[in-house]
């Protein structure tokens, strides 16, 4: 009250003349500013001589500072979590999805579904469409996938019962250069679900192999390598996640083995 | 005190002073409440995030709950006769197909198991086995469909040679035929995706095994 008594009198002045003269308002709203009034009170008295526009441009004026505020903090926040929601939406596409999208994948399970079904084993050797081959019918025995790194051909036969269980398969041609061989059993060595071996007649310098799902590459530098491995390994099994790789064949030739006979133990 | 002084000062500017000093402390106002409304809208929407899954997951007595209770120990019947052949048959298609059932039945118990403890259910059911299925499942003496007998087990565990493997492809047939019928019970009666999923590739992999035994049993009659 007593600061606005003295700003009255002052006030009065300030009306006046700004209703004669414009310019006199400024001063006035310096005048003002000194007795500690809030910031739009000044501002208001400075556009006095507008009279009847004065309340509405004063209010608009007014909102600004915390329109920008909360739509900044607004669209910040959006920001985060859409980009938050679209990671974790990517991340947790269906596998079959972040395959089909790897450039140049071939899958066979859509193109040709029936090449993929079988009744039952089948001992012996057996023909197949495509090559390496995918799937369908195979031996009894799956060729030993726990990450192993074969160095000569491997028969079909085993290891398309070991595509039936998960394992990708990495084959290569066998003058791909030895470096390149390199990089390719290191992705290999030590992870379950992998086998890799050479491959006599291959089209392309490398093909990788998983139940229904080729992809053949000219180079071990590649990324779609371990896109493709990273979506098909485990997640390709016809039978879960958790059928076996180990206590499979682990001899290598083309031709298919017969499982030994061993003398039970009891 | 703020107030009356601002309504006082600015009395004399005519239409301005009072209708802005009447104004800004609402707009304020209404920010304030506008930002608080958001905040609890936030948490409100968080905590409905949060409790959503709680309460829609399958309860105590749902079909998913006694199907991953029951398949459980039905698998793990599974699990040892097939552990047994593994160890004691003949014919080596026969250890094989035998440690593959072991280890991939086991690998679903885990997947079943898991389920349970995150629906914050007890592997262990108040309820009778079967009770979830609707169509009536016989349990005789405690046993599911396809169970082997305490004295067919024991039986399996006698036996020697071939025989093992005989004993192994009969009971393992019966089980799997058994397990089937409860897997597509399971199926009719649920939607629960991730059981769905699992469920499918239990019966897809029990019926491929389904003709591998068979042919197997041709085998081992020889």
């Amino acid at each position: 009250m007593s600061i606005s008594t003295p700003g009255g009198p002052e006030r009065r002045p300030t009306v006046v003349s700004t209703g004669k003269k414009p310019a006199a308002g400024r001063p006035a709203s310096g005048a003002k500013a000194g007795t500690g009034k809030p910031a739009a009170t000044p501002r208001a008295g400075g556009k006095g001589p507008r009279k009847p526009v004065t309340p509405v441009k004063v209010s608009q004026g007014r909102a600004w500072g915390p329109i920008a505020l909360f739509v900044t903090v607004g669209v910040l926040a959006a920001g985060i979590i859409g980009y938050g929601a679209w990671a974790s939406f990517q991340g947790s596409k269906p596998w079959d999805k972040k395959a089909n999208a790897i450039d140049g994948i071939v899958n066979i399970r859509k193109t040709d579904k029936t090449s993929l079904e079988y009744e039952s084993h089948k001992s012996g050797p057996l023909t197949y469409k495509y090559s390496p081959p995918v799937g369908g019918v195979h031996n009894a025995a799956w060729q030993n996938c726990m990450g192993d790194v074969y160095d000569a051909p491997i028969a079909n036969e085993h290891a398309v019962h070991s595509l039936e269980h998960g394992a990708v398969w990495i084959t290569y041609r066998p003058d791909l250069p030895k470096d390149q061989v390199e990089k390719l059993a290191g992705k290999v060595r030590g992870v379950e679900k992998m086998l890799m071996s050479p491959y006599e007649g291959l089209d392309k310098p490398i093909s990788l192999q998983a139940w229904g799902y080729q992809l053949k590459v000219d180079n071990a530098d590649d990324k779609r390598i371990d896109e493709f491995i990273k979506d098909l390994r485990v997640n390709a099994s016809v039978e879960g996640p958790t059928a076996l790789c180990n206590t499979g064949i682990t001899a290598t030739g083309t031709t298919p083995r017969e499982l030994q006979q061993q003398p039970p133990t009891q | 005190m703020t107030a009356p002084a601002t309504t006082d000062t600015e009395h004399d500017d005519v239409v301005a002073a009072p209708d802005e000093g009447g104004r800004a402390p609402a707009r304020r106002y209404g920010l304030a409440a506008l930002a608080v409304m958001v905040v609890v809208g936030l948490l409100l929407g968080y905590a409905g995030g949060l409790l959503t899954p709680r309460l829609v997951r399958p309860g105590d007595s749902s079909v998913e709950a006694g199907f991953a209770r029951d398949m459980t120990t039905h698998h793990a019947q599974a699990v040892e006769m097939s552990l047994i052949a593994y160890r004691s048959a003949t014919l080596p298609e026969v250890r094989q197909i035998a440690v593959d059932i072991a280890t991939g039945q086991q690998g679903e118990i885990g997947a079943m198991q898991t389920w349970l403890r995150e629906w914050g259910l007890s592997p262990t059911g108040s309820k009778p086995p079967m009770s979830w299925m609707s169509d009536g499942a016989t349990v005789k003496d405690g046993l599911m469909p396809g169970m082997a007998t305490p004295q067919q087990m024991a039986s399996l565990r006698d036996a020697k040679g071939i025989e093992v493997d005989r004993q192994f492809l009969k009971l393992m047939y019966d089980h799997h035929l058994g397990g089937i019928h409860m897997i597509d019970a399971a199926l009719g009666e649920t939607d629960h995706a991730e059981v769905v999923r699992v469920a499918q590739t239990m019966k897809n992999t029990q019926q491929t095994e389904l003709n591998n035994l068979r042919q197997l049993q041709a085998q081992a009659k020889g």
